[in-house]
């Protein structure tokens, strides 16, 4: 058979390893029987076997190789505790993995929220929604009897009604008024003690002060029988009050008050005034006047003045003044005992010493107790006023001082000279009060001196000063400063103080120049010219203040002279320019000063003239070939230039290219390697 | 033992318990140590791989997902592990060098000299997989089936790839075997 004896090799070897079936078998041994060649593989296939038989056999593991491998693994695999093993497998599914990542982000985030605070602020927002929540049920059933202490915070009114519903006795009332503990036993109680609450808040309103007492004494003690009239007749009270009033007149206003304390039983008891400066009254009036009458006279005053501030004390002595009396009664018995001792027991010389002794503490405490009742008595018999008034228009000033303030600023040919001009005009009227020269090194001179002049002097002075020198800058600074207030006083009279002038003097070389002017002059001869310009200069009063000279490759040749001239010689100037050659690129820039007080005519303009020549050599810079030059410069320029961005491309992308080119690489490496190695596996199944 | 309480062991192996892994170092260490030695022709070589095979198994058994494949990637581990080793020992490829040496040693060592290095010398020839395969059937005698199980290979591939092996040893050992005849 074809078949067979193509697949010799094969068929042989599964004989030989007893892997045939018996139909494969069959047909094998019967190809063996008619091919000779089959016969003589069968034959050397047989014998190979043997050999491989005999010679892998040894080869093979020992007996005790997989005793070996095992007690060898347990050596290097070392066994783990059950906990630690369990979460070691634990994290190797994915799932808890996928978890465990989750759970770490999750507290990553939680921690930066806590870290932050933001996660305080929408817990409290929680809290707040929940409690508003809560306060809203408890509205909708006001029965219930939740009183939580926010509830009470948010909500003060309803958890007292809460607390007045729920507490049935409360307990016995104290001698003094108290808010907490009220005793809601009847309805109209509960509202008493409301009012009672809301009045004890606003004390101090002066017409309620006796009503309140009278009004807690029934609220708190509803049983008592005493009346409260009677009440209020045993208390010993001092009343207080003090009003500050703005009048138009102190006199007649004392007047009044006089009048007012006699219609009320009442007396001035000091009078104290003082005049201010614009001649102003201020001063205080103490009246005394019996208590029942101080509401009233309190009233009467406001309508004196305008009221600026009242006050209204009253201080509750009826303590203090009873322990006092009982004290005094006692220390009358003891002096009654000591007394009758002295007259009956009269032995012993040292114990009537010692009992004279005692009399004499005993009757001083006496006499300080009668005269702290007297003090006490006197204070309640009449309610102190203690009144401050002051006239209308207390601030208007009483007169007035103009001081003038002047700031010269000089510019100077000679600073020198013109400083000590100034420092001779000294006289008693005229007094320098600093004088100062600064000589820098490079020669530059500033002076700068203060003055203060006689006000009806000033103004002769300073114009003196101004035609010694051009001007550059004058201040005058005027201010009216008011004496004793502030405000318009109409009948103040005004003053002119001193007038202080300050003086600074510099050099004219640093004035800037109203007017700048550049031009170029083109002229053959530059040297000769320059030359001209200078004598120019001088006719026009100029100075020149640079000038230079250079010569370029080409022959051409630069002048450059800067001078400054008085700007009424400046148009002069310009015309006889004109003859130095070709007047070229003139610019102008004036700077004009709208509100400078400058005298134009003197004021310096500078002048850059650039004196030219054309050189020598024939310019290269028209023509063909200069064109055609220019052309190829250009362009080689250009081609520079895009030679130089595509470098700066280059080194703009190269690392990347490379980066990129290099991971490709490797990529390509390792897929060709496991490719080929995948290949040579393939090739070896596929052999077969 | 059966197919069924086979892939038990397994499983419960590649859940981490030692025992069952231990069962299966027991029934594969001679396979691997076979494939091993048909790479590397060296048994303590052959030996220390077998050894860092059950080891990294062990360490990254979870990476297995289906049990049945469980002998197969051993085998796979094994064979990478003696790959590498092979290829650390021996950097340049090994067949003309192999064959030149071994054809001069048995020209002039005469037709009767050393039979179990001619037949090594074959079997170093062949390619890695008929090799392996060679070595499997030889050291152990297992039955196909379970040498296709062990290696990965779909059902009767074997039979091909064993035929080719000794049909090319068969070939080179020609002149040998015909002395013997």
């Amino acid at each position: 058979m074809a078949t067979i004896h193509e697949q010799i090799d094969e068929l042989l070897a599964a004989d030989l390893h007893d892997e045939l079936t018996a139909a494969e078998r069959d047909g094998f041994h019967a190809h063996l029987v008619e091919c000779a060649e089959c016969r003589q593989a069968f034959q050397e296939g047989k014998n190979m076997n043997r050999i491989l038989n005999e010679t892998i056999a040894d080869k093979k593991a020992d007996l005790g190789f997989e005793q070996r491998m095992i007690s060898r693994f347990r050596d290097r695999v070392p066994k783990r505790s059950g906990l630690i093993s369990l979460v070691a497998d634990l994290l190797r599914v994915r799932a808890v993995q996928l978890t465990a990542v989750a759970a770490l982000l999750l507290a990553l985030a939680q921690m930066g929220k806590m870290i932050t605070g933001e996660s305080v602020v929408p817990a409290l927002r929680n809290e707040n929604l929940m409690l508003m929540s809560e306060l809203q049920s408890d509205r909708d059933t006001p029965g219930e009897s939740r009183v939580s202490g926010v509830l009470a915070k948010t909500d003060g009114r309803s958890k007292g009604d809460h607390l007045m519903a729920q507490n049935p006795p409360a307990p016995p009332p104290q001698d003094k008024p108290s808010v907490n503990a009220p005793k809601p036993q009847t309805e109209a109680l509960r509202s008493v003690a409301k009012t009672k609450t809301n009045e004890l808040t606003d004390e101090k309103t002066p017409t309620s002060a006796a009503d309140t007492v009278t009004e807690s004494e029934y609220a708190v003690e509803p049983s008592a029988s005493s009346s409260a009239n009677s009440v209020a007749a045993n208390r010993k009270l001092v009343r207080n009050a003090t009003a500050e009033l703005e009048v138009v007149s102190f006199d007649e206003s004392i007047q009044k008050i006089t009048d007012f304390a006699a219609e009320d039983k009442g007396y001035v008891a000091t009078t104290s005034s003082e005049k201010q400066a614009n001649g102003k009254l201020r001063g205080e009036v103490v009246v005394k006047v019996l208590p029942d009458n101080l509401d009233r006279f309190l009233q009467k005053l406001r309508g004196i003045g305008e009221l600026k501030n009242q006050a209204l004390t009253t201080e509750d002595v009826t303590k203090a003044y009873f322990d006092t009396e009982s004290r005094l009664k006692n220390a009358r018995l003891m002096e009654q005992r000591l007394i009758e001792i002295l007259k009956t027991k009269s032995k012993d010389v040292a114990d009537l010493l010692e009992v004279e002794k005692e009399l004499g503490r005993v009757r001083e405490q006496i006499e300080t107790m009668q005269g702290e009742l007297k003090f006490m008595d006197s204070q309640v018999a009449f309610a102190t006023v203690t009144i401050t008034l002051a006239e209308k228009n207390m601030n208007i000033p009483a007169a007035f001082l103009l001081k003038e303030k002047a700031q010269l600023s000089l510019y100077a040919t000679e600073v020198e000279k013109t400083y000590n001009e100034i420092k001779t005009l000294a006289s008693p009227k005229v007094q320098i009060t600093t004088a100062q020269i600064d000589r820098d090194n490079t020669g530059r001179v500033s002076a700068r001196l203060s003055l203060l002049l006689a006000p009806e002097e000033s103004e002769a002075v300073i114009n003196k000063v101004k035609g010694m020198a051009r001007v550059e800058n004058f201040q005058v600074q005027t201010q009216r400063v008011s004496q004793g207030g502030d405000g318009l006083g109409e009948n103040a009279k005004t003053e002119r103080d001193k007038v202080e002038l300050n003086i600074t003097l510099s050099r004219d070389e640093q004035e800037q120049s109203l007017q700048q002017t550049t031009l170029r002059v083109r002229t053959s001869e530059v040297n000769e010219k320059t030359k001209q310009l200078r004598t120019i200069a001088e006719q026009q009063n100029g100075r020149i203040r640079s000038s230079s000279f250079s010569r370029d490759p080409n022959g051409r040749e630069y002048a450059n002279v800067s001078l400054r001239v008085p700007m009424k010689n400046y148009n002069a100037l310009m015309q006889s320019l004109n003859t130095l050659g070709k007047v070229e690129n003139v610019s102008v820039h004036r700077d004009d000063r709208p509100n400078a007080q400058i005298d134009e005519a003197s004021a310096p303009a500078d002048v850059s003239i650039q004196v030219y020549s054309q050189g020598n050599i024939v310019s290269e810079e028209t023509g063909v070939w200069a064109t055609l030059r220019r052309t190829i410069g250009q362009g080689a320029a250009a081609l520079m230039w895009s030679a130089r961005m595509i470098g700066v491309a280059l080194a703009f992308l190269a690392p990347w290219v490379l980066a990129i080119t290099g991971v490709g690489w490797v990529m390509r490496r390792v897929s060709r390697a496991r490719r080929e190695r995948k290949q040579a596996a393939e090739d070896k199944t596929g052999l077969s | 033992m059966t197919d069924a309480s086979e892939h038990e062991i397994y499983r419960a192996a590649i859940r981490g318990d030692r025992d069952a892994f231990e069962t299966v170092i027991r029934s594969f260490s001679r396979n691997l140590f076979a494939i091993a030695y048909g790479i590397l022709q060296n048994r303590e070589e052959a030996e220390d791989v077998v050894q860092d095979t059950f080891v990294k198994a062990w360490k990254s058994r979870w990476r297995v997902r289906d049990a049945e494949k469980f002998p197969a990637w051993l085998s796979t581990i094994a064979r990478h592990r003696a790959r590498d080793l092979a290829r650390r020992r021996r950097p340049e490829p090994l067949p003309e060098d192999f064959e030149s040496s071994e054809t001069v040693e048995f020209e002039s060592a005469g037709q009767k000299a050393d039979l179990d290095g001619e037949v090594r010398s074959a079997l170093a020839q062949l390619p890695e997989l008929h090799r392996i395969a060679v070595t499997l059937r030889y050291f152990e005698e297992q039955d196909y089936g379970t040498i296709e199980q062990t290696l990965g290979l779909t059902n009767g591939a074997l039979r091909g790839i064993l035929g080719r092996a000794l049909g090319l040893m068969r070939k080179r050992l020609k002149p040998a075997l015909a002395s013997i005849g």
